[in-house]
């Protein structure tokens, strides 16, 4: 007789997958994610604003929140239990290095590192910009046009960053995602584009414009935002601004099984570091590669269904014929 | 066990046509994809060239389990003496063409568990999954180049197995 459920046992997965989404960090709002609703996604292209950031090793989930018992009668005995402090660290290394990921796993702001002007003062976290140039009107996600003299100040594999003049704002700066808090203002009219996520590479470049290889995270360039190559990336031991994102882990169990770690709010707790890896694990002082470490604070959220605070989600998607 | 050994050996011979659908063997009259379970067939003088034979080895078993957990090595060994219009000079970039070939069959890590002794075959329950391979030095002998790559294939014991 053929049978139409298993025992599953524990799950058993290769790797863990992250995704990150941006948190509003005026309004202190978290991207929502619904096990309910989203958690049959497609890896490999998740639900709208999530972010890929591939594989990552070594995700550990460490609850420090404490409970005491109220003691009552003689001798005491506890009666009942309260949560004294609700506190969780996550910790976790990436394998890819990406603006995000860097990002990420920095405990201060990330910084794009603009294409310096001719003959700019040498400064630690990039000359002086070469001004940025205005994108034309039908400029889209992945094509941006521009005026021959502007085009042809760009190379197929630069990265472009494109986002609106600084002009004194302060607070937080970035939308939808803050890049930094600036307390007072600054004289750089680049500044935002020195923190934006909004980039992407150039695949072709023609007298009319730029292609890009992948489409530009805040879509369409609005108006008022302009273009500015970038080199890399530089990011600092220090400083005052703490990256905060929603996150969203999953480990893919063999059989289709799925546990999702939904965190609405983390925040990056530690600065930059990286830790390393032997390729060849018989050979330990040969090539190694360099992954970064990341380790966040979760930060709690009001749940609307109880008004309770918590800190983080964990939702499980049995196997499909599994009894549960 | 064999449920798993069977929907492995399918799942790797179904990729391998798409990968590579050139790469097939003329046995026993039938021209089939170059890709054969050495167990299954009479027994060899010597192994085949161009072709992937898996070789089942070691079996492990975790029964303190909701369902047991069967762990089954599986050898892939291939060998090539490259192609007669090179003379055999090409002998090093066939072997690399199927080493490529391996790396491009075992991935995604998993496939669907069928009952091959049922016609057509019936799908059971659980899935059948498996770890990187572990590729072993090349052995030269004369002018053959051979491998084999490791592989253990884990699953799940189901009711009536």
């Amino acid at each position: 007789m053929a049978s139409t459920w298993f025992c599953a046992p524990a799950p058993v997965a290769r790797r863990a997958r992250a995704w990150f989404a941006p948190v509003n960090r005026a309004a202190q709002t978290p991207t929502l994610f619904d096990p309910s609703e989203q958690g049959a996604f497609n890896p490999d292209s998740p639900p709208s604003p999530w972010v890929s950031l591939g594989w990552i090793q070594n995700l550990a989930r460490k609850p420090l929140s404490k409970s005491s018992p109220i003691l009552t009668g003689i001798p005491a005995a506890p009666f009942e239990q309260v949560r004294e402090t609700l506190e969780a660290h996550v910790s976790l290394e990436f394998l890819s290095w990406t603006k995000l990921t860097m990002a990420l796993a920095t405990g201060s702001q990330h910084m794009n590192l603009l294409a310096p002007a001719t003959g700019g003062a040498p400064a630690a976290d990039g000359a002086p910009a070469a001004p940025a140039v205005v994108p034309q009107s039908g400029s889209t996600a992945t094509s941006i046009l521009l005026a021959p003299t502007d085009a042809a100040k760009f190379t197929p594999g630069a990265i472009v960053a494109v986002d609106v003049d600084y002009t004194g704002q302060t607070g937080f700066l970035g939308t939808p995602v803050a890049g930094a808090y600036v307390r007072s203002a600054l004289t750089d009219v680049n500044y935002i584009r020195r923190i934006t996520f909004n980039l992407a590479p150039v695949s072709q470049v023609s007298s009319s414009g730029l292609t890009l290889a992948e489409p530009l995270p805040g879509g369409a360039p609005a108006s008022g935002q302009k273009v500015q190559a970038l080199l890399g990336f530089v990011d600092r031991e220090g400083g005052s601004f703490y990256q905060e994102w929603s996150a969203l882990f999953l480990l893919e169990g063999s059989q289709r099984d799925r546990i999702f770690f939904y965190y609405p709010r983390l925040q990056t707790m530690i600065g930059a570091e990286e830790a390393t890896f032997p390729l060849n694990g018989k050979n330990q002082i040969g090539l190694a590669r360099i992954v970064l470490k990341a380790q966040f604070l979760a930060l709690p959220v009001t749940d609307p269904l109880d008004g309770e605070r918590v800190v983080c989600y964990r939702s499980f998607l049995p196997a499909p014929n599994a009894l549960v | 066990m064999q449920n798993a050994k069977d929907s492995f050996y399918i799942a790797l011979r179904a990729r391998l046509t798409t990968i590579n659908p050139e790469r097939t063997i003329l046995i026993r009259g039938a021209v089939r994809p170059g890709i054969l379970v050495e167990e299954a067939e009479a027994p060899f003088g010597q192994l085949p060239n161009d072709v992937f034979i898996l070789r089942w080895l070691a079996l492990g078993v975790d029964m303190d389990l909701a369902s047991t957990m069967a762990a089954e090595d599986c050898e892939i060994l291939y060998q090539t003496c490259g192609t007669q219009s090179f003379g055999g000079l090409d002998r090093g970039r066939a072997l690399s063409e199927m080493d490529e070939e391996v790396l491009a069959m075992i991935e995604p890590f998993c496939t669907p568990k069928l009952n091959y002794t049922a016609t057509p075959p019936a799908a059971m329950l659980t899935q059948v999954f498996w770890d990187e391979p572990a590729f072993a030095p090349i052995v030269v002998l004369r002018d053959k180049l051979s491998r084999s790559a490791r592989v253990t294939v884990y699953s799940y014991q189901e009711q009536g197995e």
